[in-house]
């Protein structure tokens, strides 16, 4: 046991934007701000696998829920959990405040909302941004909880910065992501209890 | 979509270096990054067993340095194997056919200015060829 920490999850292309699709980088290498809102506030930071990167290659097209929602694809999604999971197991046993911070309008980490349009496929023709935006966790992201929950833990308080909500708002976005790290602050003295997380989105 | 603005250029880092003690002598490693245009690919803790971890960092190494995408490795003194996991990742490149990336150790407890001028100055001069560039950053 080491004396209890804050830990945030991070969507792998929160620290390196060269994960995203073609024409998805917003910034060069870190989301800044994010990075910059979680040093400020204390936390750690643990970096999650980027299931499309490893599935479909760095060159993919860009994608929406339903292409994803493969069996071929949850099952990768469901390797990357069994690898990652140990460490956040370890964080959670430690009693660390821990929270995930994905990425909102993606297909696999969105949190708060994913992109979906059940008429997408064939050929990669479509002049405009014209998926749509619902609620609903990123295919990655339910399965990695999945994962979680198999193993006993909690819900992790989560939330997503707004990169792939199709025109990208970073000042919202900035002022989602303090509102939701200020409601963590009013509610840390139930952090390190393993038994009391709960999902705040 | 919109204008793309990845940098082409990944470290990984160790996990000492990305989430320091604080208060240790250590450059502010993600400063240095971003200024020099990097994404950060982030290792496990030293020690402990990560195989699985290890092994899905390593097909994403394997996947950017395939495609154009310069990538280094900057661990730190002190860790077991600079908290690199440097054999198990040589292994694991070696069965994806991918060289090892060049490496940047810094040394804690030395001047954490000069360090972080030796890490900007190790970043700056990496990259892919310019022939290696026009095939794929397009």
């Amino acid at each position: 046991m080491t004396k209890p920490r804050k830990v945030a999850l991070l969507a792998n292309c929160l620290l390196n934007q060269n994960a995203k699709v073609c024409e998805g980088a917003r910034y060069p290498g870190v989301a800044s701000p994010v990075v910059e809102a979680l040093r400020k506030r204390g936390y750690q930071l643990q970096q999650l696998p980027c299931p499309e990167l490893a599935f479909a290659g760095v060159r993919r097209w860009w994608g929406v829920y339903e292409q994803y929602d493969t069996p071929a694809y949850r099952s990768h999604c469901q390797q990357l959990a069994k690898a990652i999971a140990p460490l956040i197991e370890s964080f959670i046993r430690n009693g660390d405040e821990v929270i995930l911070i994905g990425l909102d309008g993606s297909p696999s980490s969105g949190v708060r909302f994913t992109s979906s349009k059940p008429e997408w496929g064939g050929r990669p023709n479509r002049p405009q941004d014209d998926w749509d935006i619902v609620p609903r966790r990123g295919i990655w992201i339910e399965e990695l909880e999945m994962e979680l929950a198999r193993r006993g833990l909690p819900q992790i308080p989560a939330t997503g910065w707004a990169l792939d909500m199709g025109r990208f708002d970073e000042a919202g976005s900035r002022r989602d992501l303090e509102e939701f790290l200020e409601s963590r602050e009013e509610a840390a003295p139930r952090a390190g209890d393993v038994r009391g997380g709960n999902a705040a989105t | 979509m919109s204008v793309d603005l990845r940098g082409w250029r990944i470290a990984l880092i160790a996990d000492a270096l990305l989430n320091a003690e604080p208060g240790a002598s250590l450059p502010d490693v993600i400063a240095v990054l971003e200024a020099s245009r990097y994404g950060v690919l982030q290792l496990p803790p030293a020690g402990g067993a990560h195989g699985l971890l290890l092994a899905v960092t390593a097909d994403q190494i394997a996947e950017y340095a395939h495609h154009g995408y310069a990538v280094v490795a900057i661990g730190v003194k002190g860790q077991v194997e600079s908290g690199l996991h440097w054999r198990r990742l040589t292994s694991l490149l070696q069965q994806r056919n991918s060289a090892l990336p060049p490496r940047h150790v810094i040394a804690p407890k030395t001047d954490a200015g000069e360090e972080a001028r030796r890490l900007a100055a190790f970043l700056d001069s990496h990259d892919i060829p310019e022939d290696e560039k026009r095939r794929w950053r397009v």
